[in-house]
């Protein structure tokens, strides 16, 4: 750890959350024009349909409003809505409104009134003529079936990535390394382990929201609520065929993301509307929308095999899996690779590994990028797998573990093969302090006190459980972010970045950064960030980049501020760069000195007037994970078998903590959003494909009472690549819950849960199951 | 129809439709604290007091606010500032969207019940969601500033 | 939903006369489920200047304004200390406090919500119902009323019984629908069982109630008494829950619950 960190690492209040607690004027909507036009989207209630006629001029008729949008007058341009980089690893299997309707819930028609009720007395207007298709709802059931849910011309993938959607294949993958089946059959125990995961919801409080106006200059101006601003001008423009820097995206405060705010929502029906009728536009969505017209997680089903010797050396996994992409293939293939790629390298001894299987398309919700991507998923398969491999070694699953995981100075050779869609980038894993993640868990939890169960009295037991977790920071050599440093002339700063802050506090991670840096307080550091008129590139808030990518430019910058700074005062002390020291005051020579206010000053107004301004960029040459380890103290009534965790401890090695309560807080967050997935959380559908958990009265988030005690650490640890020593806390989190839950009933009643969410009627019919 | 009512002390005159919910009325003419999350009731982002009780706006008719006080975070800017200061100090602010239902639901409770216990706060709050930060800084903050910290 | 017209009734003869001037007329109390109708009304009708909103601690019985809300009825110091407090715990499980401070004890109950935590946390209790025009209805009778009550339910009456109460509510998490909901009481030296959200309206388990009242109630008794209590009424799956497990939960939930108020 560097020494004599006096910002970064230290205590230092969120940027944004006075004003937030005040309620002043923050998100997107408050920033809409007051006289927006109100749009509002018609919604097919087929889950496969193909509008045969469809008749808007009763709408269009009604007093007030002012355009209605159909397949028939907006670009029909295909694109992927995923938001991520160009190429873009997702399939372009979407225009913005279509003929075919894939799923309850899909875009049929857009209108936009002068008011909300008039918006919605127009929808009831619009007469649909649709042709009916029998839906594919299992993804189990949907490779090579008779129905084909994307038969329309057109479509394409932007690289090789097994677009198959003849046969529903949105993307597929296969790799191996060394020979599986072989190395298998010289196994002392081979275990197999299948396990499936439900959609969730992103959840997020603020809905997805946007507006639009054209500007003074006829440019297109538009507020949303974007975990990608950046990726939305790109991909606008291509779409709608509107030249770049005629669109400028702004995102202000964002009322939670999680993933389900990097793919487009309202983005082209305010920008269509704004553009057709030179009106200025807005568009919430319903809770109801939220769920059933936006993302999910992507379901899927993987199926382990894990061989080992005697002596607990795992020697071979081969994971297989099938992913449910839905509707549309936002994400479909690199979510697929990260149960491969983020999870597998773990346990990194093995002679051999193989991954592989096929992203399908059903006519259900899209899924699309939810935090963990993947690694939740293929979490939940490894990690009780390798809990089962341990009880077939008679071993302690913690030796298991520390005896095959990933240590310090290791590497996977499945980071060179996979990456992000494409090949991936070899790395040495020079920070990785799991090993002391394992052992101080365990010592905080009291494992050996506990391990497996406990008899309560009273009907109760009291089990407990681990896993042990990995993730990524960034996406390397494909990740980019830029910072801009600006002298003001009292000798402050402003600070610009594409960085965007969904809530997670990346505007206070990049302001002590600099302040740190620049050996100054993050007041006199102003951030505005996320404006695509006024601040420099960046992808966006994802693959837990923020801190690592984004967080080393506005290092990078501060570091070229500062060498610019010293050679300016250099000039003006009529000395050598060499003999200036800046302490973030003042500059100082043998004999001579000058403050930074009297420098900005002199340089504004004075003598060789410029402004001091300096740009720099990062992509990451690697992507160092961070690494945890979690253990759960779970209580359940033997009779019903209901349970609550009492405790939930995590062990995190993110590298240096830039701000400590706010990595604190993503990691306490990533674990009650996981613990939702692990235990109360589900995404269901009746039999014609229309969901049923459209609403937070039948969506159970977990709430403050289902929340008790929850400990997290953080390892000492040093990530030489990172900004200050620091690797992404974003996502990993989120990664552990179910496997852990799962554990931990197994370990009360001997019983493995194969699906989730974890609930106790599945606990009950399994144990029933096995006392027959 | 008319709908006077006092709104953070002031007396207001809204121009509503029998039909429109608090929620509505209060951002249509300005109110921008008032954050709707998920206009049905579950999820307490927009809660204002009715009367000094914590209500959700989105789901009561602003017909029904004939005559009453509503107070919006607007009203009790010291002590939201009170409490932010004590989200800050436990790095309980994430992405502030349920914070303005929290810090009405928490001013409510403050006036009522002063030392309320764990158990007491956690059946306050339960109705007010938060996805991003798994509640436990946010109970420590809260039980900082009920002590006035 | 939308409405053309709100009125504040002057009088409960006044809002019983605007109520049938149309059959799209309605009486409103918290309205919050109402919100979730995609029914069109003439004329909401409010109560809420009828002072039905108070809570009078009489000799024999508690007498409750239709109108008063959720929280006032759990936070009632006479609702506390009536019938060892059951009825408050049970009210107390519904949704967050700001949806307490809404809804009301007339509205809830009025609309026989098959999920009602109300409703099956007072049946095991002598309620009576008190409606305008004059009519008086237990709650028992009033569920099993055929079609929509015409009167305006004005308050309701439950007898000091000093009961000793036992109300759960198995649910998903905090702010969850019912999976299922037992409650138990004793009074009078009779053991009412009753079982809501199966997913069905709370129902007396009479013939359970009945068997417990013929035998010594002891171990085997208890056993008894849940399996019939489970025979006896109707159970269904749910999206998010079997009956066959909704089942075995009645079963263990009757069980503590006549071990905790014997």
């Amino acid at each position: 750890m560097r020494k004599n960190l006096k910002v970064v690492n230290n205590k230092t209040h969120s940027l944004d959350g006075e004003a937030l607690m005040m309620g002043r004027k923050s998100y997107s909507d408050d920033y809409a024009e007051p006289n927006s036009l109100v749009c509002k989207m018609l919604r097919s209630p087929h889950a496969f349909a193909r509008i045969k006629n469809i008749d808007t001029s009763k709408a269009e008729a009604l007093n007030g409003v002012k355009c209605v949008l159909t397949y028939k007058n907006v670009p029909h341009v295909a694109m992927s809505r995923a938001g991520q980089g160009d190429p873009a690893p997702s399939p372009m299997d979407k225009f913005i409104l279509d003929e075919y309707v894939r799923f309850v819930g899909d875009e049929v028609a857009c209108v936009a009134a002068i008011n909300e009720r008039i918006a919605e007395e127009a929808l009831k207007l619009i007469e649909v003529e649709y042709e009916v298709y029998k839906p594919v709802l299992d993804f189990e059931k949907a490779y090579e079936n008779e129905t084909v849910i994307h038969p329309e011309d057109g479509i394409k993938q932007a690289f090789e990535m097994g677009f198959d959607p003849k046969k529903n294949v949105a993307a597929s993958y296969d790799m191996e390394v060394g020979n599986v089946e072989k190395v298998l059959k010289e196994c002392d125990v081979v275990i197999e382990h299948t396990v499936k995961t439900q959609a969730q919801a992103h959840g997020m409080l603020e809905p997805h929201v946007s507006n639009a106006r054209l500007d003074e200059h006829n440019r297109l101006v538009i507020y949303t609520s974007t975990q990608t601003p950046f990726h939305v001008r790109r991909i606008m423009s291509r779409t709608l065929g509107l030249p770049l820097n005629k669109i400028r995206i702004i995102k202000p405060r964002v009322g939670g993301g999680f993933g389900g705010k990097q793919q487009f929502h309202c983005e082209f029906f305010v920008a269509l509307v704004t553009l057709k009728t030179g009106l200025p536009a807005k568009m919430q969505y319903t809770r109801q929308e939220v769920f059933a017209s936006s993302y999910t997680r992507h379901p899927m089903k993987i199926s382990m095999k894990i061989g080992a010797s005697k002596d607990g050396r795992i020697k071979a996994i081969d994971c297989h899996t099938l992913s449910d992409t839905g509707a549309y293939g936002e994400h479909a293939l690199t979510v697929f690779m990260i149960v491969g790629s983020k999870v597998l390298p773990l346990y990194n001894k093995v002679d051999a590994v193989r991954f592989g299987g096929r992203v399908l398309y059903t006519n259900k919700v899209p899924a699309g990028a939810y935090r963990g991507y993947g690694a939740i998923q293929g979490n939940y398969g490894l990690e009780t797998a390798i809990d089962k491999l341990a009880e077939a070694l008679h071993m302690d699953p913690i030796e298991l573990r520390l005896k095959n995981s990933m240590k310090e100075k290791e590497t996977s050779p499945i980071f060179e093969i996979m990456g992000e869609g494409t090949k991936g980038t070899a790395m040495i894993m020079e920070s990785c302090k799991l090993d002391y993640c394992i052992k101080r868990g365990a010592e905080l939890i009291d494992w050996y006190k506990k391990y497996p169960v406990k008899d309560m009295g009273n009907n109760k037991v009291r089990s407990v459980g681990m896993a042990i977790a990995m993730q990524g920071s960034g996406i390397p050599f494909m990740d980019m972010g830029a910072a801009t440093i600006k002298l003001n002339d009292d000798g402050t700063y402003m600070l610009t970045v594409g960085a965007t802050d969904i809530g997670q506090g990346s505007d206070t991670v990049m302001a002590q950064i600099v302040a740190e840096e620049l050996m100054t307080t993050v007041d006199k550091i102003t951030i505005y960030s996320s404006d695509t008129d006024l601040t420099p590139f960046d992808v966006g808030a994802y693959a837990s980049s923020t801190t690592y990518v984004s967080g080393n430019a506005a290092w990078k910058t501060a570091i070229k501020m500062r060498e610019r700074l010293i050679k300016e005062a250099a000039k003006v002390l009529e000395a050598h760069t060499y003999d200036v020291e800046f302490d973030g005051v003042k500059f100082t020579t043998k004999d001579k000195e000058i403050t930074l206010k009297d420098l900005a000053h002199r340089l504004t107004y004075v003598k060789d007037m410029q402004q001091i301004s300096v740009t720099e960029s990062y992509f990451g040459h690697v992507s160092p994970p961070p690494f945890m380890s979690a253990y759960a103290e779970v209580e359940f009534d033997k009779e019903t078998y209901e349970f609550k965790v009492i405790e939930y401890v995590a062990v995190v090695d993110c590298g240096t903590t830039i701000n400590p309560m706010l990595a604190r807080g993503q990691v306490e967050g990533g674990l009650v959003q996981g613990l939702g997935m692990a235990a109360y959380e589900d995404v269901l559908y009746n039999s014609n494909g229309k969901m049923l958990s459209d609403s937070f009265l039948y969506y159970h988030l977990p709430t403050t009472k289902e929340v008790n005690k929850i400990t997290v650490e953080f390892a000492d640890s040093y990530e030489e690549t990172g900004p200050f020593g620091a690797k992404s806390v974003g996502e990993i989190g989120i990664d552990t819950p179910p496997a852990v839950i799962a554990n931990a009933v197994y370990n009360a009643f001997g019983v493995r849960i194969t699906s989730l969410p974890i609930t106790p009627e599945k606990i009950m019919k399994a144990v029933k199951e096995k006392n027959k | 129809m008319t709908l006077t009512c006092y709104v953070n002390g002031v007396l207001r005159t809204f121009d509503v439709t029998p039909d429109e919910y608090l929620a509505d009325t209060l951002r249509r003419n300005g109110f921008f604290s008032v954050r709707e999350g998920c206009n049905e009731s579950a999820c307490g982002a927009c809660t204002v007091l009715l009367d000094d009780k914590p209500v959700l706006s989105c789901s009561i008719l602003s017909a029904k606010a004939e005559g009453k006080h509503i107070t919006t975070v607007d009203g009790i800017q010291d002590e939201a500032k009170k409490l932010s200061h004590c989200f800050a100090e436990e790095g309980a602010d994430q992405c502030g969207y349920c914070n303005v239902g929290f810090a009405l639901t928490v001013y409510s409770l403050k006036k009522h019940n002063k030392n309320a216990t764990d158990e007491e706060i956690k059946e306050y709050i339960v109705g007010n969601l938060c996805r991003c930060t798994g509640y436990q800084s946010q109970l420590k903050a809260i039980k900082a500033y009920l002590k006035g910290e | 939903m939308r409405v053309k017209n709100y009125y504040y009734a002057s009088s409960l003869e006044d809002a019983f006369s605007r109520l049938h001037e149309s059959n799209k007329n309605a009486i409103i109390a918290g309205g919050l489920w109402m919100k979730k109708t995609a029914q069109e009304y003439d004329t909401l009708i409010d109560l809420s200047k009828l002072g039905l909103d108070k809570i009078e601690d009489k000799k024999d019985e508690v007498v409750v304004g239709a109108m008063v809300t959720l929280r006032e009825f759990e936070h009632s110091p006479v609702i506390q200390s009536l019938n060892s407090g059951m009825t408050a715990f049970a009210v107390r499980e519904v949704m967050g406090l700001q949806f307490r401070n809404m809804a009301t004890i007339g509205g809830s109950i009025f609309g026989r919500y098959p999920f009602s935590d109300v409703i099956a946390g007072l049946i095991v209790l002598d309620v009576a119902l008190h409606f305008y025009p004059e009519a008086k209805m237990s709650l028992v009778d009033y569920l099993s009323y055929k079609g929509k009550y015409d009167g305006i339910l004005t308050h309701i009456s439950i007898k000091k019984d000093n009961a000793k109460g036992y109300f759960k509510k198995v649910k998903a998490t905090a702010l969850d629908f019912p999976l299922l909901n037992i409650s138990i009481s004793k009074r009078n030296n009779k053991l009412y069982i009753a079982l809501g959200s199966r997913p069905m309206t709370a129902a007396l388990c009479l013939k359970a109630m009945d068997y417990l009242d013929k035998n010594p109630v002891d171990d085997e008794a208890i056993n008894k008494a849940s399996e019939i209590a489970c025979e006896e009424l109707m159970f269904s799956d749910s999206t998010n829950i079997s009956k066959e497990y909704r089942i075995d939960l009645a079963k263990v939930y009757i069980r503590r619950g006549l071990k905790e108020v014997l």
